[in-house]
């Protein structure tokens, strides 16, 4: 009986990918929050891993394997970590979701615009076109002056 | 004695021929290092001479702002900017590279620089949907989004825009904006209001817009719908059941889906067809279904004020003149 809860949780631990150092402290979710750009940086993390699919991480498997032969107070802090981490991914996922939202309602906002009247734009239209044909000259008078040398 | 005196001056001149070549550098051949010694190199058609940082054309960006030449452009807030816009352009055959060199912004507090892929004035933007590979969403490109994966951006025509909205004095960013050849440019805005044109759509299933931002006086030299190169000229009615045609359109908006057709064309011609439009925008577009190799020629020149008046008195349909 054991030995198939034993196993079961291993299975369940397999799924999930193992923790690496680049994520840094585990966070309790009643804890301090990371900043958000962390917080996202740990999601990319994350769905790469997700997405990397039957690639072996770099990072050594953390000792939440447990054998079949462990005690129960293993099981129960493997228990407690396992609940732990599922916690965090979820809060990942979360906010994932809500950078999604925004992106997708950053969409649907009316794109940015602004407001010239054509006689405005001719003026700067004229105005970039001497600059550009003042730019050429000083050019070619620099090209000029390097023949020369 | 005259033949001997002729005889030696050619072999005099013969010797001081072969003394200056042999003297002068023609013998060496020289690498202008346009294009690097690769095996590869000429399925690369991009020129690999890149602006000297000595030559490099550098100045402030302005708060509103119109850019034509390559070169490094900052911008640094005194104040907050909320509302802030740089047109950039380039000649019909190019395309723009804005690269981010160094942003100082704040994302969080709201600051942002989009890059857009074309233009937009008063909600209308060119080229319009219809005429562009991209959807909407994607042709804006925010620093705050994707300034770490995307650092340069491309714009499909020769013209594009930064929005850009800063709210803390002090910070700043720097565009390095480059130009590079478009071989088959397809939507173009004209830099000035006359010049001359050609636009070939090769056996591609697009439409591509000219617009000329100005009243102008056009005259249509050729069009050739690749098959269709004997016949009389006429412009026939209902040009738009034919996959390939010319439409000639007019307006007060840069969007071509908003504007009004004036005339379309689906009969190949060579000969001139002249037209005076007085609207802020005039556009010849070109519709391709794919099947043939399309091409239409025109010149244009911009329309002076008593021409102006005229066309307005005479005209029945004053859609291009505000009231």
């Amino acid at each position: 009986m054991k030995l198939n809860f034993s196993l079961w949780l291993v299975a369940l631990l397999g799924v999930l990918p193992p923790p690496s150092a680049h994520c840094g402290p585990t966070v309790a979710p009643a804890g301090p929050r990371l900043p958000r750009p962390l917080l996202l940086r740990l999601g990319e993390e994350f769905s790469l891993r997700l997405g990397g699919g039957g690639l072996s991480s770099p990072v050594a498997a953390p000792d939440l394997f447990i054998s079949s032969s462990s005690s129960s107070s293993g099981v129960n802090q493997a228990l407690l970590q396992l609940t732990q981490r599922l916690l965090q991914v979820e809060q990942q996922q979360q906010e994932e979701e809500v950078v999604e939202e925004e992106k997708g309602k950053r969409s649907e906002e009316p794109p940015i615009s602004l407001d010239l009247t054509f006689h405005l734009l001719r003026e700067v239209l004229q105005m970039a076109r001497a600059e550009q044909m003042a730019q050429q000259a000083d050019s070619n008078r620099r090209m000029m002056d390097s023949f020369g040398k | 004695m005259r033949v001997m005196e002729r005889t030696f001056r050619e072999q005099l001149f013969f010797l001081v021929l072969c003394l200056s070549v042999l003297k002068g550098d023609s013998r060496y051949i020289e690498n202008n290092e346009i294009s690097k010694d690769e095996l590869y190199s000429f399925f690369n058609s991009e020129l690999k001479r890149e602006i000297p940082e000595e030559l490099m054309y550098r100045r402030p960006l302005r708060c509103l702002d119109m850019v034509a030449v390559e070169g490094q452009f900052t911008f640094t807030a005194e104040h907050p900017q909320l509302s802030c816009a740089a047109f950039l352009m380039a000649e019909p055959t190019e395309v723009i590279t804005v690269d981010y060199d160094s942003v100082d912004i704040d994302c969080r507090a709201g600051d942002f620089i989009t890059v857009f892929d074309g233009w937009v004035m008063k909600g209308e933007k060119f080229p319009s949907s219809q005429d562009h590979p991209l959807p909407l969403y994607e042709r804006y490109v925010d620093y705050c989004d994707s300034g770490s994966l995307r650092r340069s951006v491309r714009s499909s025509q020769n013209v594009a825009m930064v929005f850009f909205r800063i709210h803390s004095a002090g910070s700043s960013f720097t565009l390095t904006v480059r130009k590079h050849i478009n071989p088959f440019p397809c939507n173009v805005i004209s830099q000035s209001p006359e010049g001359s044109y050609t636009m070939v759509i090769p056996q591609q299933h697009r439409n591509c817009s000219f617009s000329i931002i100005y009243p102008v006086a056009i005259e249509i030299s050729e069009f050739s719908l690749g098959h269709y190169n004997d016949f009389p000229k006429r412009s026939m009615p209902g040009c738009a059941e034919s996959g390939d045609f010319v439409q000639l359109l007019g307006g007060n908006g840069i969007d071509t889906s908003k504007l009004l057709p004036i005339t379309d064309l689906c009969i190949s011609f060579t000969g001139p067809t002249h037209m005076k439009i007085g609207c802020d925008n005039t556009v010849v577009r070109m519709v391709s279904s794919g099947k043939f190799v399309n091409r239409v020629s025109f010149s244009y020149r911009l329309l002076d004020s008593q021409e102006l008046q005229t066309i307005k008195l005479n005209n029945v349909e004053d859609f291009c003149f505000n009231t």
